[in-house]
């Protein structure tokens, strides 16, 4: 009986969690499960709460309310277990030791340990195994993060910001890893404020703001609600609200003036749409939106939807 | 748990300021201090020579020093760098990693008590049956315990910046007090009715009592026990403290 619940538990589920610190609301009523097998992204802007629903997931902070599970158990249970590996952000290391003996002593305290050997080697840290802990760059100390995570044979890994500190090509090398731990079938939910990331990794992007889970989709679905565009031009003569409003993809629309600024979801069709009216617009200019404006924008649109 | 004490004793043997200050330091004092006087001058009230009084003072020092600066300064900095949310982590019990800590400061504060004993006995010609020897060590390894709860619970309660000072305090205080750096009974009347309450006393007295051949007092012994009880107890509370806000 007991067998089937954990089988059938989502890996991690969240039940109208809430955690605050003095007044500020860092997570707000989250509600949220995720299925074992996905590579999950839970994407957002500094302080929208990752990192603390990652401690609340890991059981590192205890909710105001709600409840959190873990493959159905509490998640020290999970940990317990050996179903948990976890990598936070900036976590802190064991100094004045070699690489290889931290990785020795996570093997050891994990309950289905993999050879310390292979882990590095995994992690690419192999080279660096006799090297003190605290004379390594900060993308090297993300990797031996990365494989004090991977040490054993989890069913859930949580990481948290885990490319911080490194450069393009160790982000490369480090996202092959992560995407072979995938494959082995494992869970996998990793913490970034990168959309690309979110967008190469993930088959599910969760979108934190402000403590509330704004958006859950596949990375496709989401780049197209965060992936708006903001046009803006001049325009002369009388200006025709009614019409730009009738223009496709068009999310927001702001006339002052003579100038127009629109956002949307597909900026091209948009544009075409607008010569398309006969207009002749001046100082046309197409702009990405960054993350933070991206999630203002959902957020908007997630409001009016509910009114 | 094995595996972090192990870890923990290779770091520790390592770390050579660590080593002198704890292994090396209190012999070098014990021999300049009995340097200053002959080998048959009586401690007053005591019975014993300068130089088997201080040896024992020594010991008691050099275990001090190795369980209490081994675990407030290392603690504090782990938990402000994060290694200690890492180990909760694992599957290492809540306790595992205080314990650990603890474990591999008691491995250390061993070879320091004996250190200064062969220094007594060689050059100092302190001489005692093999008992007390062996009650000495027992004594004071043990005592140690009490200091090294002590240590942890400073470790939890200051951060960063404030846990050195705060050690070296807690760690000068309790030696002069303690009479592990010159008898109390040099001490003015007024400074010797509060040492005598000093957990650093009680313990220089429980090697002193060996030494005459007696039980220690019941009265040190009441005293270790409590000052262990209150340091455990604080640093239980400091550590549940760390845990919920961490």
């Amino acid at each position: 009986m007991t067998v089937m619940t954990t089988q059938t538990a989502p890996a991690v589920g969240f039940d109208q969690v809430s955690k605050s610190f003095g007044n500020v609301k860092a997570v707000d009523g989250l509600t949220l499960s995720l299925r074992p097998g996905e590579t999950v992204a839970l994407l957002g802007p500094n302080g929208a709460g990752k990192s603390t629903t990652l401690d609340l997931l890991l059981g590192l902070k205890q909710p105001d309310s709600g409840a959190v599970r873990v493959f159905g158990v509490t998640a020290r249970e999970a940990i317990v277990a050996g179903r948990v590996g976890a990598m936070l952000q900036s976590g802190g290391l064991m100094d004045e030791v070699t690489v290889a003996e931290l990785v020795g002593l996570a093997c050891a305290l994990h309950p289905k340990p993999y050879k310390a050997s292979d882990v590095m080697a995994r992690a690419g840290i192999a080279q660096i195994a006799s090297r003190k802990v605290n004379k390594l760059s900060g993308g090297q100390a993300q990797r031996v993060r990365f494989a004090l995570a991977t040490a054993g044979d989890s069913d859930l890994i949580v990481l948290d910001e885990p490319t911080t500190g490194m450069d393009v090509t160790a982000r490369q090398a480090f996202w092959a890893t992560m995407r072979e731990q995938a494959d082995q079938g494992r869970t996998v939910l990793f913490a970034t404020h990168y959309l690309e990331e979110a967008d190469a990794i993930a088959d599910r992007v969760l979108v934190l703001h402000r403590g509330r889970l704004l958006a859950d989709g596949t990375a496709a679905e989401i780049k197209a609600k965060a992936g708006a565009r903001r046009i803006s031009f001049d325009l002369e003569g009388e200006i025709d609200e009614r019409a730009l409003r009738e223009l496709p993809f068009l999310t927001a629309l702001d006339v002052s003036g003579h100038t127009v600024r629109i956002q949307s979801a597909d900026a091209d069709a948009t544009v075409h749409a607008l010569y398309g009216l006969g207009l002749y617009p001046r100082n046309l200019e197409v702009a990405g939106l960054g993350l933070e404006q991206a999630f203002v924008a959902i957020t908007a649109a997630e409001e009016a939807k509910t009114k | 748990m094995n595996s972090l004490i192990k870890l923990e004793l290779a770091r520790a043997m390592r770390n050579r300021k660590f080593l002198f200050f704890s292994v090396i330091y209190p012999s070098v004092l014990f021999l300049l201090i009995s340097s200053t006087s002959d080998t048959t001058t009586k401690v007053d009230g005591t019975g014993l020579t300068l130089p088997t009084y201080m040896m024992v003072s020594m010991a008691s020092f050099g275990a001090l020093t190795a369980v209490l600066m081994g675990n407030s300064e290392r603690i504090a900095k782990e938990r402000e760098s994060g290694w200690v949310r890492q180990l909760r982590l694992t599957t290492l019990p809540g306790r595992g990693y205080v314990l650990a800590k603890t474990a591999s400061a008691a491995v250390v504060s061993l070879p320091s008590i004996v250190v200064v004993f062969v220094c007594a006995a060689t050059l100092k010609d302190v001489r005692l049956d093999a008992w007390q020897w062996g009650a000495l060590t027992a004594a004071i390894w043990a005592g140690s315990l009490v200091f090294a709860a002590l240590g942890v619970a400073i470790g939890y309660l200051a951060d960063g910046d404030a846990v050195r000072p705060i050690t070296m305090i807690t760690y000068f205080g309790l030696s002069i007090l303690g009479g592990l750096w010159w008898p109390t009974a040099t001490f003015p009347a007024w400074l010797r009715g509060i040492a005598e309450w000093a957990p650093t006393h009680a313990y220089a007295a429980l090697g002193q009592a060996i030494e005459q051949s007696q039980a220690p007092h019941a009265k040190d012994i009441a005293i270790l026990v409590a000052f262990f009880a209150l340091f455990t107890g604080g640093a239980a509370w400091l550590y549940r403290k760390d845990t919920l806000k961490a």
